[in-house]
């Protein structure tokens, strides 16, 4: 069935010039595996031949020996023993190559597609986040993953198999035409009416397998609607509606699949028709060419075998075309990606070591998604080395952007963030964001333990280690695990409560100890106990750092130094919290609707 | 090829215990689809079993071709009698072949059509428990994967079976026929074939899913990284990341290796055991002919026979697979099939009157496979007007929610609806009287109109405008591109989830039933919204029992009365100005609410 497709379903529509280049490209990506390529087909060749050899050798065995009434019977039986020898060998000497032929095959094809998929991957890392935010996720994964794997079944099963198949064609040819050309020729009557078979039966094919497809991703789409929203479904008495609905669709998909099955009925027996047509002319022609002493009874039976060889490739070559075309189409999407280049230059002798002061400022800055539509507006602010800022406004106010543009996911289109005076233009990326602790809501957990989670990578001493998980508060995960730090966590491993995986986010920051600490508070639900614990760990991850923090709650807004209030991408207040309430302005608007409604008051003054 | 595994789908694993009853209970489903469809059934095996019978009367044909050669009294018109013979032959077995794949094949796709059909008209009719066991991805992996190794079985797998059969015995005979010890011979070879097919297709099943399982793994693993980029770019886990991706890709590369070894003796394994047999009968079979025991006719003609059979040996082993993977997926499918709804269906006593209060009386519950229950001791009575619901998350009010919307069973006498123990009443029934918004919107792939008239495809365009703009959302469906005709969902606009949940509001409210029920329906409409939302609720409500879980307080001081919830406890009911005054924990939830909702909408509203 369909391999998991996230709902990308794609079918391959190539323009026929960009064809042979693309072919170009593929084929360079074997390329440093050429020897391996070549003992494939070196050992192809040996399994072709040892398949063409074996009638032959019966037909010796049946003209020389077992038919020839001129030799004593002895010699008759002693000749025919020897052939058997011969044809022993033969016989497993291609079973072995064939078996050699398949591992070394998977051996290459799998190394060139992990090549690629490597490639592709590491390339896609490297692009800037405008790009991520355009792609569909499913989408960048069906490349990494299924496109991947098409290009594979092309590499492998086809280009392969195609090979033998061509050499068997043209052995089998050339060896008719040797035992007796003019029956041969008879033979190759055949041929027109076998390509126009193939060439009909594959497009027909081809394009029944596409409803085929279609129809089922479209019975995969409805069930997952119908199956998440199933309680609606039924709380809406709405049953019988969507049983109909999908029996429409189901019903279309059967419509399909049957339509499949008659196209198969008539053109899968056609070959077998064709096939018993070479056998009448052997028979008829043939026969005829033995009795005028043109041939022998021998080349008779061998070009009945040669004829069943002949015909046996033709069955799957309709599927092997499809193979192709969807492969062709994958390896398209994939040069796609990998043709696109980084949309955020590099500066032409980016700074690597930075000053760890930490100061921020962002001077004059605009800057939107789409250019067209600013996100943040002239916005100016700074932040000495040590201080604590918070950002406060609504959803969409521009505080995240504030925080992808310290990273320098984007670059302001206006204006500059700079950090210790210097434009983050100049900076090499990732020693820019080395100096930059970011802690989010999600928190991802790669695969290994939990000291591989918390040191992503960095050398840190034992001690030091310790300190860190004491100071983020996972000393009672980590006493609670068994294996402690070396417990797998993640996939596999130990699952993390939400409040857990934030304190990891701490830990992580604490072990790289950067200078400035950007935090997008959690505002996920956990309970008081955990919360206490996230208190301490923000409070110990934010001594001594330059921090920039996104809150929710007044306990962190309180810890802030200053407060930047930002409505609609501009900055409408700045100032402590005593300045801003004493104001009377929106902060105070803002505490007011919050803290003070009805006498809430006192007991948010004596959390 | 790959794609075309019906791997065992997460939750429906089978253990293989007790297996042999379970499969014949699932056997059991297909009668009534054989039943249905005998007559197709009947023609097309009569078909299949013709063609082959008609095809062993090729090698007749060339045997008599042949010794009438050798033994030099061929003439002309009886060869092209015989070559006529072939053609004529061929023809009517194409026909055949035409008339099985269309019944036998046609066959399994009806009962495939059928069972998923039946499978999904099944799953409307579970409850709560059972999709919370099962997640929407594995159901659907059973009727589409599970269902396609059921097709299988039923098409080719009987196709094959049917024919090995028949072949063999057919050509057996004919081999016996001509020499009985020669036959028995050259079929020693044949069981070593049929079991390695069988004992290394097992292996290849078993490798092949971990090769599947990898892939699961490193596709899941695109996914978090590019879900997450933002994130892994701040840690600077680029180029980490992509050694842990190539680390998973060698050993998917690894484990398709391992694959391919078995792969690479399977696949030539048949090659070898048919070429020798073909030895024994050129040794043997030769010998005899050159003793003349057997005619070189005979000889030839066995060796047509021999490569008749070969194919059969080799789908035995397949088939065996095909079968057993057939049966198992019908067995996770029966067990689905088999499953049934935990809420008591009661035969309904004629029209009972459902007026009046919805009463809880010491109501606890517990989900099934936890400790802790969701409920304690709830004594509650719903009548006329608002009840706002607030507490924690986990504090159980939204399993309030669902209990009463009947999505789970409650103990008898727990829950009361006019008067009467709901266990008593038909599900159906109640329902009816409820209206509910859940706090995870489906939005079907439709128009805007459709999604809102879900639960009533009849009603007035105004009907359905007056409840959007009850619901606040009638303006923003205007500024649409088509309006109320916009289509949203998978392949249309996409709505935010304020406009998901007003929507589905729209969609409850238009049922115009006497209960409504908002589970945490509003969470994510801004503030302002909600407020005009409660108010505007409060004059449509006239006469009904509404309940609103809300985890912002401020909508609710329009609520007739507030229950707070705490650990599955009632723990205080009153008015909101009551509850501030002496409700602590009400007051303590109230100043924790977050910071960022009221100041957007403080901003909002100064704007």
């Amino acid at each position: 069935m369909q391999p998991h497709d996230f709902g990308y379903f794609e079918e391959g529509h190539l323009a026929g010039g960009r064809e042979l280049r693309l072919w170009r490209r593929l084929i360079g990506f074997a390329g440093p595996y050429w020897p391996w390529v070549l003992v494939a087909v070196l050992l192809s060749f040996a399994v072709t031949g040892a398949t063409l050899a074996i009638p032959y050798l019966v037909r010796l065995a049946v003209d020389h020996y077992i038919v020839n009434r001129t030799l004593p019977i002895a010699d008759r039986l002693g000749g025919l023993l020897q052939m058997a020898a011969l044809f022993a060998v033969v016989a497993f000497g291609g079973f072995g190559a064939n078996f050699f032929q398949v591992k070394v095959l998977e051996r290459t094809g799998q190394s060139i597609m992990q090549q690629v998929r490597q490639r592709l991957f590491r390339h896609l890392l490297r692009l800037d986040l405008a790009f991520f935010q355009d792609q569909p996720t499913g989408k960048l994964v069906t490349r990494v993953t299924n496109d991947i794997q098409n290009l594979y079944e092309m590499f492998t099963s086809v280009i392969v198999t195609v090979f033998n198949d061509a050499l068997t064609f043209v052995g089998i040819l050339a060896m008719l035409f040797w035992l007796n050309w003019r029956l041969a020729l008879l033979m190759l009557c055949l041929l027109p009416l076998l390509l126009l078979h193939t060439f009909w039966f594959s497009r027909l094919a081809r394009d029944a397998f596409r409803a085929i497809r279609t129809g089922l991703a479209r019975i995969n789409a409805f069930l997952q609607e119908a199956l998440s929203g199933v309680t609606v479904l039924q709380l809406f008495g709405r049953e019988a509606d969507a049983r109909a609905k999908f029996a429409a669709v189901n019903e279309e998909y059967l419509a399909d699949t049957l339509r499949q099955i008659r196209i198969f009925g008539v053109f899968m027996p056609a070959v077998d028709l064709l096939n018993s047509l070479g056998i009448a002319g052997v028979i008829w022609f043939g026969g005829h060419e033995i009795m005028a002493g043109r041939m022998t009874i021998g080349v008779l039976v061998a070009f009945l075998s040669y004829l069943r060889l002949f015909f046996q490739p033709l069955r799957e070559l309709s599927q092997k075309s499809s193979v192709i075309q969807s492969a062709l189409a994958s390896g398209e999407r994939i040069f796609e990606l990998l043709d696109r280049e980084s949309a955020m230059p590099l500066a032409a002798r980016p700074k690597t070591v930075v000053s760890v002061r930490g100061a921020i400022s962002f001077a004059g800055v605009t800057f939107g998604y789409d250019p067209a539509k600013p996100v943040l507006r002239e916005i100016s602010f700074e932040v000495a080395p040590g201080e604590t800022v918070a950002l406060v406004g609504a959803t969409g106010a521009g505080k995240s952007t504030v925080i992808n543009l310290l990273e320098r996911f984007h670059d302001p289109q206006v204006g500059a963030v700079r950090l210790d005076g210097i434009d983050l233009r100049e900076f090499e990326p990732t020693a820019l964001r080395e100096q930059i602790g970011l802690i989010m809501q999600e928190v991802f957990v790669v695969p290994g333990t939990l000291r591989d989670n918390i040191l992503l990578g960095r050398e840190v001493e034992a001690a030091r280690l310790a300190e860190v998980v004491e100071e983020a508060q996972l000393g009672g995960l980590v006493a609670q695990l068994p294996g402690g730090l070396d417990a797998r966590i993640g996939e596999g491993g130990v699952g993390l409560a939400a409040g857990q995986r934030q304190l990891l986010a701490f830990a992580r920051v604490l072990a790289r100890d950067p200078c400035i600490l950007v935090l997008d508070e959690a505002t996920a639900n956990i309970d008081s106990e955990t919360e206490i614990m996230v208190d301490r760990a923000i409070a110990a991850t934010m001594a001594g750092r330059t921090c920039i923090v996104i809150a929710h709650r007044l306990s962190t807004v309180r810890r802030a130094h200053r407060i930047v209030v930002l409505d609609h991408g501009r900055i409408v207040e700045q100032g402590t919290h005593q300045e801003l309430l004493a104001q009377q302005g929106f902060y105070a608007h803002l505490h007011a609707l919050q803290f003070n409604n009805g006498g809430g008051a006192q007991q948010a003054k004596g959390e | 090829m790959r794609g075309h595994h019906a791997g065992p789908a997460g939750s429906f694993a089978s253990a293989p215990g007790q297996l042999r009853g379970r499969a014949l209970q699932a056997l059991r489903l297909l009668r009534p689809l054989l039943r249905r469809y005998r007559w197709r059934l009947t023609v097309g095996l009569a078909a299949l079993i013709g063609v082959d019978f008609l095809q062993l009367l090729v090698p007749r044909f060339i045997k008599r071709a042949v010794d009438s050669l050798s033994a030099g009294t061929a003439t002309n018109p009886l060869l092209a009698r015989l070559a006529g013979a072939v053609v004529a032959l061929a023809l009517v077995v194409a026909g055949c072949r035409f008339v099985w794949r269309t019944l036998i094949l046609g066959f399994s796709r009806l009962v495939e059509r059928d069972i998923r059909e039946w499978l999904f008209g099944h799953l409307l009719t579970l409850d709560r428990l059972f999709f919370g066991r099962h997640p929407v991805g594995a159901t659907m992996a059973l009727a589409t994967n599970d269902l396609a190794a059921v097709q299988l079985a039923a098409g080719m797998g009987v196709v094959a079976a049917v024919d090995a059969v028949v072949m063999t015995i057919a050509a057996f005979c004919f081999m016996l026929y001509i020499h009985p010890l020669l036959a028995l011979l050259t079929l020693t070879p044949m069981p070593f074939l049929a079991l390695t097919t069988k004992v290394l297709s097992a292996r290849v099943h078993q490798r092949f899913h971990k090769v599947q399982e990898q892939f699961s793994r490193m596709t899941e693993f695109a996914r978090s990284t590019f879900a997450f980029i933002p994130l892994y770019k701040a840690f600077t886990q680029e180029e980490a990341q992509g050694a842990r991706f190539g680390k998973l890709g060698e050993e998917y590369v690894r484990d398709n290796l391992r694959l391919a070894t078995v792969q690479g003796i399977l696949f030539p394994a048949s090659g070898l055991v048919g070429n020798l047999s073909l030895l024994i009968v050129v040794v043997y079979g030769g010998r005899l002919t050159v003793t003349g025991a057997i005619s070189t006719g005979d000889f030839v003609a066995f060796l047509s026979y021999l490569l008749m059979l070969t194919w059969p040996m080799m789908a035995l082993g397949w088939v065996f697979n095909l079968f057993q993977r057939g049966v198992i997926a019908l067995e996770r499918i029966n067990e689905v099939l088999a499953a049934r709804p935990a809420l008591p269906e009661p035969v309904a006593t004629g029209p009972a009157s459902l007026a009046g209060a919805i009463i809880l009386r010491n109501l606890t519950f517990t989900y099934p496979g936890q400790g802790q229950p969701a409920l304690r001791e709830v004594s509650v009575e719903f009548g006329q007007g608002i009840t706002g619901i607030v507490g924690r998350t986990g504090a159980g009010k939204s399993t309030l929610c669902q209990l009463i919307a009947r999505l789970y069973p409650v103990a008898d006498g727990m829950l009361l609806m006019g008067g009467r123990d709901a266990n008593t009443l038909p599900v159906a029934a109640l329902r009816e009287r409820i209206a509910y918004v859940p706090q995870e919107v489906t939005v079907f792939s439709d128009t805007i109109a459709a999604n809102i008239a879900l639960g009533n495809p009849a009603a007035s365009q105004e009907a359905i405008e007056r409840v959007a703009r009850t619901a606040a959302i009638h303006e923003e469906i205007l500024a649409m591109p088509q309006g109320y005709q916009t289509r949203v969902g998978e392949k249309g606009v996409r709505l935010s989830g304020g406009q998901r949940q007003r929507l589905a509001l729209a969609r409850a409210l238009l049922l115009d039933r006497p209960v409504l029920i908002i589970d945490d329906g509003l969470a994510a409409v801004d503030l302002e919204t909600e407020q005009h939302i409660v108010l505007a609720l409060r004059e449509y409500l006239a006469g009904r029992t509404c309940l609103i879980v809300s985890h912002r307080l401020a909508p609710l001081q329009y609520a007739d009365r507030i229950l707070v919830f705490d650990n599955g406890r009632l723990v205080a009911a009153g008015t909101h100005a009551e509850l501030l005054a002496q409700n602590r924990f009400y007051a303590t939830i109230y100043a924790f609410q977050r910071m960022e909702e009221a100041t957007g909408e403080a901003g909002h509203a100064a704007a």
